[in-house]
């Protein structure tokens, strides 16, 4: 097997008295579906921070593209943050309210230094038609859309980034039966297409069967199994 | 790090409190003003100043050692329980500060009841309709003179119609109409601030949803109060020890024995003993009422705070009606524009005190002079210098609400001390002047602006899309210019806009220390204090530039109303497509 894509061990997380990532381990690799799945308050999305390097983890290792993200310090971490994008639970809450869908989505290309004047428009407008949202929502708020919408442009932000690696928290927990299978299988349809790794977390068994490769049960902030 | 931050608040609290307690001990030498002098006036007004009383009185006071010493005694004895005694009366400190703190925390108690009840008032519509206001109404009523309030209610309630005492302090009925007075005023300011807050949060999804549930307007009522008062807990508690110690000019009118008056007092006749004991009582009220507001805070929040877990509300905006301000507008310009054109210098003893007629449309003050004339000729610099002096609050609470952990500390003790005693404490430090009143009101100013723009700044850190921001590898530096300052400015300016008149009042109320503007100059403010000598014989003249500051309250909170609307337009609904319903 080649080096993976991320590479998590002895993962550990407390939040003062209380450990929610107890000593969790797991590898992922290029274009794989890994579901971390189980009850809420088991330390999933502790998990997710802690592998973003979003909360600094108190202790194990996270290797991403064969590079150990825990030693680097903020400074050296920022250039690599890109490369592996959040995409969370409440789609409202992780777009800024006072932002157009234009501006959040061109937002990380001004950020790292990729916003071109003449292309960059055009870019916004090929990531929102790639994530299925017609361009002309561009000018909307994230309030004024659905929550299925707002959760793709959600998406259309994170690949703005041009990651390896998402990190879905829940992405679709918050959305109707209906909605949901749409925005699962426009993740499948990125995965085909980028390659994308996913580490997916979930709470719900039908959606894990739907998209995982691998599956890894956490109770209490341990894994149980997988 | 939150360490780190709670040792610096605790740091800046104590700083705070040794640098004030530290300036009221020099305020004597501050101000070259013989204390023994001020000391032998106060004890008896016959006794002739001659050297042999001034060297005695120096001699048992023990002034004749310098100031340091004198503080350090005072510190040392302070330390061991003892806060001294009087100069002036020769009785223990301790006791007549407890008194005062009683009477005061009395009557902030009921001024607040008050205020939460008006509050309460104003904000319910906004819940009835779902939509914001203009907030003129309230803004109006948060730019009421005290000291005119308690007038009027005085004359009306006391003397006209006989129903409740008019001064003293001895049983409760004595509260209601200086409770009125002061809660009045705060009631329109606190009111305001959570209407302001409120339309943005009935527009999230959660209202629509637990509408559709069937949940009752009043418990939907409830969740959005307690949605949008975080932030905004701090004022209430800031409001609460503003009552205590800044209700001077009310506890005068009403004869009510109040901290305030005896902090006032005592600064006059330089019984620093006194001062001290009732500055540092105050003090540290404004210290356990933060402490308080704090907790409450975060008990609202909860663990969302820690987890980075906030929600903010949508950028809506409130659909204000131009009409409100278009129309004060026009009254107001029509106003000043009429007086400019007459004369607001000339003295008229045959007309003094004339009720509106032709010749006079605003009546005549006591020197019968044209108060129309007054009023236009001194619209450009009331509003100029309070416009300057609430920017300066601004930029200083703009700047510190991003230290909230230093900025906390020095905000409860800016905050609890009254207006007039850092007008004092001005004046003896700078001298007289215009800048010194600007200064003085400055430094009052910003707390209640700072402590807004921290608890603000902390919930847009705490929400998820920062966390967003972050993880695209934003700087701190973009994350606080593109999103958190845009997120906090507006509501921060708008309270700002909402303080202005008193900023006005506050200004005037410092012309008796030589501070700020000076008769005969026709500042609005002065034009209130000079007519309130004779408020009963010739109301109009108090009226007059008391309802001028009113309707600028109202035209300057409507209009930030406006233009905050405008910002924010709809943009035009785009088709759906590809989101077909698909089994799993």
């Amino acid at each position: 097997m080649s080096d993976p894509l991320l590479d998590v061990r002895d993962l550990v997380v407390r939040y003062g008295q209380v450990t929610a990532v107890d000593g969790v381990s797991f590898s992922l690799a290029a274009g794989e579906t890994l579901a971390l799945n189980g009850p809420s308050g088991c330390g999933k999305s502790s998990t997710a921070l802690a592998v973003l390097q979003l909360r600094r983890p108190d202790s194990g290792e996270v290797r991403f593209e064969g590079r150990e993200l825990t030693t680097l310090p903020e400074p050296e971490l920022r250039p690599l943050r890109p490369r592996m994008q959040p995409v969370f639970q409440d789609p409202y809450g992780s777009l800024s309210p006072r932002h157009r869908i234009r501006d959040a989505i061109a937002e990380p290309l001004k950020v790292q230094g990729r916003w071109d004047p003449e292309k960059g428009p055009a870019r916004v407008a090929e990531l929102l038609d790639r994530v299925g949202l017609d361009p002309a929502y561009g000018d909307r708020r994230p309030h004024e859309l659905s929550g299925g919408q707002c959760q793709r442009a959600g998406i259309a932000r994170a690949l703005a980034s041009d990651p390896r690696l998402l990190v879905l928290d829940e992405p679709v927990s918050s959305l109707d039966p209906s909605v949901r299978a749409g925005v699962l299988n426009l993740l499948a349809d990125l995965q085909d297409d980028l390659g994308l790794g996913y580490l997916f977390i979930c709470h719900d068994r039908a959606v894990v069967r739907h998209v995982a490769d691998r599956v890894i049960e956490m109770r209490e902030g341990r894994v149980t199994s997988g | 790090m939150r360490f780190a931050a709670k040792k610096a608040a605790g740091l800046t609290r104590c700083a705070g409190l040794v640098a004030v307690l530290a300036v009221v001990g020099l305020l004597p030498w501050l101000s070259h003003r013989d204390p023994a002098l001020t000391v032998l006036r106060a004890r008896s007004a016959e006794q002739e100043a001659t050297e042999e009383a001034l060297s005695a009185i120096r001699a048992d006071l023990g002034l004749d050692a310098g100031p340091l010493s004198l503080l350090g005694r005072w510190a040392a004895d302070l330390l061991r329980g003892d806060f001294g005694t009087s100069w002036v009366s020769g009785h223990e400190v301790l006791p007549s500060v407890l008194a005062g703190l009683q009477v005061s925390l009395g009557l902030m108690g009921a001024a607040l009841a008050v205020a939460v009840l008006l509050a309460a008032a104003l904000v319910a519509p906004v819940l009835v309709r779902g939509r914001g206001s203009a907030g003129a109404f309230a803004a109006m009523l948060a730019a009421v003179p005290e000291f005119l309030l308690a007038t009027v209610v005085l004359l009306v309630f006391g003397v006209w119609l006989g129903w409740l005492p008019t001064s003293g302090w001895q049983s409760a009925e004595y509260m209601v109409l200086p409770a009125l007075a002061l809660g009045v005023p705060a009631g329109g300011l606190l009111g305001r601030l959570v209407a302001d807050a409120l339309p943005a949060v009935l527009d999230e999804r959660w209202v629509e949803l637990w509408r559709g549930a069937g949940v009752s307007r009043a418990r939907i009522a409830g969740a959005a109060l307690r949605r949008v008062l975080p932030p905004l807990v701090p004022q209430f508690g800031m409001v609460a020890v503003g009552l205590t110690g800044g209700a001077v000019a009310v506890e005068t009118v009403f004869a009510v024995p109040g901290i305030g008056r005896t902090a006032l007092g005592a600064a006059r006749s330089q019984d620093l003993p006194l001062l001290q004991g009732a500055v540092l009582a105050l003090l540290l009220l404004g210290l356990v009422a933060g402490a308080l507001a704090a907790g409450v805070r975060r008990r609202l929040l909860g663990p969302a705070l820690r987890d980075a877990g906030l929600t903010l509300p949508p950028a809506r905006p409130v659909r204000a009606h131009p009409a409100v301000p278009v129309t004060l507008a026009a009254v107001l310009l029509l106003t000043i524009g009429w007086g400019l054109l007459r004369d607001p210098y000339a003295v008229d003893t045959t007309v003094r005190l004339a009720a509106p007629s032709w010749a006079h449309p605003l009546g005549t003050d006591g020197l019968g002079r044209d108060v129309l004339a007054r009023l236009g000729h001194g619209a450009a610099s009331t509003v100029g210098t309070a416009t300057a002096v609430g920017l300066l609050g601004l930029l200083i609470a703009l700047l510190l609400g991003f230290l909230p952990g230093i900025a906390a500390g020095a905000a409860d003790i800016a905050n609890a001390l009254p207006p007039v005693i850092v007008g004092i404490l001005v004046a003896a430090a700078v001298g007289p002047g215009t800048g010194g009143a600007a200064l003085a009101v400055a430094l009052i100013s910003w707390p209640a602006l700072s402590a807004h723009a921290a608890a603000l700044v902390q919930e847009v850190r705490a929400s998820a899309f920062l966390t967003a921001q972050r993880a695209i590898g934003a700087s701190p530096f973009w994350i606080l210019t593109r999103h958190v300052l845009p997120s906090v400015a507006g509501p921060v300016a708008r309270h700002a806009l909402l303080r202005l008149p008193g900023i006005a009042l506050a200004l005037a109320s410092l012309g008796f220390l030589g501070l700020g503007a000076q008769p005969p100059a026709p500042e609005w403010g002065l034009l209130l204090e000079e007519s309130r000598a004779y408020v009963e014989r010739a109301p109009w003249a108090a009226l007059a530039p008391a309802v001028a500051l009113a309707l600028l309250a109202g035209l300057a909170v409507s209009g930030a109303a406006l233009t905050q609307g405008r910002r924010v337009r709809r943009a035009t609904p785009a088709p759906v497509r590809k989101e077909a319903p698909v089994g799993v």
